[in-house]
């Protein structure tokens, strides 16, 4: 039922006990970086700020550009010769941010991930396979020693190759894939051009699924699709990569491993804690991580608690999934909007595929919201009133949400632009 | 048999129309008869007459074209004045709605015939019966 169960199990005043000692541990781990030494002894910050858990509102926040300011080696904790893996962004926009990790780092981070994916149900008996990027991108590796270490066979099948993909899940009887959400589209379409059928021709009966930000619709519409139970992961770079927050067999919202993650949701311009159960921005301090620990890292991504607890025994607090990041919201017209709610509408109706392109222009001055849906061929019937009834039903959903009148477009199936890698949802083409 | 019509998803796009022609004309299928059914929104219905309609239907879908074959009824035109209101009453009178309509000319030149898209071919197919207007088979339409 477990993996860790002393931990998974922990009581809560046992585990915010744990992670005072921890925290206690981490600040001390971190003032020996130049970065963390500088702005603690500023702030007048020591191991004896710290009585509980609570007293983590008194340290400073960091940010994605405290850690791109302080490239590469501002934040290590110890000398580089007892480290040994780095992994980093790809620097597009600046400097990489780079993460380090010594053996103790490697170790525990393999151990969350087998964690996470014992709690999914992956078992040992498990044929496993990764679809996802090797190499700097933690999904590779993260998830390829978190399996091992859990006793699965692995397939570190990498990304792309869609019929390689299917021929190595036929010829090794692969049971539990992960993988992006975007993907399981393109590699359902593919088995469908191959005459296959996953449900009869395969194994599988598990996915794990993140890295991309999904509606609760497209994941059902992904077990509908596969006929296979697909659970929510969560994590980030700068938290290790996955095996930061997961989704037990319950699927209602993800646990965050809080012996690892001392978490909190605060405002994003604020900065103040929000009321329980309210959206706000992610703020993760590490607890177990030696080489670079991270304090108070705003995450930038938007999720709330769930109340309650959790019928499978873990008091690991749970969030709920993404519901987008502090900077993939765009304004129109004074409204806030989230692609993730505009994806919720459209993931109600059949009749639109499941890629989806948000357009921003400006039209005589005006900021206007195109939103390209692909039309399922399967439900075109000729019946031009049908589709125009169609559009217009998605525009009146879409506008109750974002409270913007936007104008949808059908498209043919696979005319959208697909990027390799995560899909390209969103395009701002309005002038400044 | 009856007759069908080819009606094929179209972004209005440049080069989309020619796509679904390239593929027509690879399969040396001949079109009789056309519409284009346009929305505001950028995207519009084409509708064609063709010899070989179940083929061409099939190699539409597998290029990737959402296109469908829809009953149609198809008539032959009086040559005088009132031939087409008097049919359009027909229909009007018993409560059938027309989505689409237009007209061709057979191979022969001289005959003018219609070519009606409506809700329920059966029920209209009978009313003409009834006024004594011969409805086409697949086989005259496809050959016009």
């Amino acid at each position: 039922m477990y993996w860790n169960p002393h931990i998974e199990q922990a009581d809560l005043p046992t585990l915010r006990a744990l992670q005072a000692q921890r925290l206690r541990d981490t600040i001390a781990h971190a003032e020996r970086s130049p970065f963390y030494g500088a702005l603690f002894a500023k702030c007048g910050i020591s191991t004896d700020s710290i009585r509980s858990v609570e007293d983590i509102r008194r340290l400073p926040f960091t940010t994605k550009e405290d850690l791109r300011s302080h490239f590469p080696y501002g934040f290590l904790t110890v000398d580089k010769k007892d480290t040994v893996r780095l992994h980093c962004s790809s620097g597009t926009t600046g400097n990489p941010t780079v993460i380090f990790h010594n053996r103790h780092d490697l170790d525990s981070w393999s151990n969350l991930v087998a964690r996470s994916l014992y709690c999914a149900g992956v078992r040992d008996t498990d044929v496993f396979q990764n679809i996802c990027g090797y190499g700097l991108f933690t999904g590779g590796l993260g998830f390829q020693y978190g399996a091992e270490r859990l006793g699965a066979l692995v397939i570190p099948a990498a990304a792309g190759n869609t019929t390689r993909q299917i021929r190595l899940m036929q010829d090794f009887a692969t049971t539990a894939v992960h993988t992006i959400p975007s993907y399981l589209f393109r590699l359902h379409t593919a088995f469908a051009e191959m005459g296959l059928d996953p449900a009869r021709d395969t194994a599988l009966r598990l996915f794990v699924i993140g890295a991309e930000p999904h509606t609760e619709e497209q994941r059902r519409r992904i077990e509908d699709l596969f006929g296979v139970k697909a659970f929510n992961s969560y994590g980030l770079s700068e938290m290790n990569g996955p095996g930061v927050a997961f989704e037990c067999t319950c699927q209602n919202g993800l646990h965050v491993w809080e012996d690892c993650f001392l978490t909190e949701i605060v405002h994003p311009q604020t900065l103040e804690p929000v009321v329980e159960g309210e959206v706000g921005e992610l703020v993760f301090t590490t607890l177990d991580r030696q080489a670079m620990p991270l304090v108070r890292y705003r995450t930038r991504d938007l999720t709330r608690f769930l109340p309650g607890t959790c019928p499978c025994g873990r008091n690991h607090r749970r969030i709920d999934r993404i519901s987008g990041r502090t900077d993939d919201m765009f304004i129109v017209k004074g409204c806030n909007i989230f692609p993730m709610q505009i994806e919720k509408i459209l993931m109600r109706f059949a009749q639109v595929g499941t890629d989806y392109l948000i357009l921003l222009q400006t039209r005589n001055g005006v900021d206007e919201i195109t939103i390209q849906v692909e039309m399922q061929a399967a439900w075109f019937t000729g019946d031009l009133a049908a589709l125009e009834k169609l559009a217009r039903q998605i525009v009146h959903e879409v506008r109750d949400e974002i409270l913007v009148t936007p104008t949808v477009q059908l498209v043919e199936p696979g005319s959208l632009p697909k990027s390799e890698g995560k899909a390209v949802r969103v395009r701002d083409e309005r002038q400044a | 048999m009856i007759a069908h019509q080819l009606s094929i998803f179209l972004e209005n796009k440049p080069g989309r129309l020619e796509k679904v022609t390239a593929v027509l004309k690879d399969k040396g299928i001949n079109i009789r008869a056309m519409t284009l059914a346009t929305s505001t929104a950028g995207w519009g219905i084409l509708n064609l007459i063709v010899d070989r309609p179940q083929e061409a239907c099939r190699h539409l879908s597998e290029t990737g074209h959402p296109a469908v074959l829809r009953e149609i009824v198809v008539v032959r035109m009086a040559d005088r004045p009132g031939a087409l209101h008097d049919m359009l009453v027909l229909l009007a009178n018993a409560g059938i709605n027309v989505q689409n309509a237009y007209g061709t000319v057979l191979g022969d030149g001289q005959t003018a015939i219609l070519i009606i898209d409506v809700e329920h071919t059966e029920h209209a197919r009978q009313l003409f019966t009834a006024a004594g207007v011969a409805t086409l088979t697949a086989e005259e339409v496809y050959c016009v």
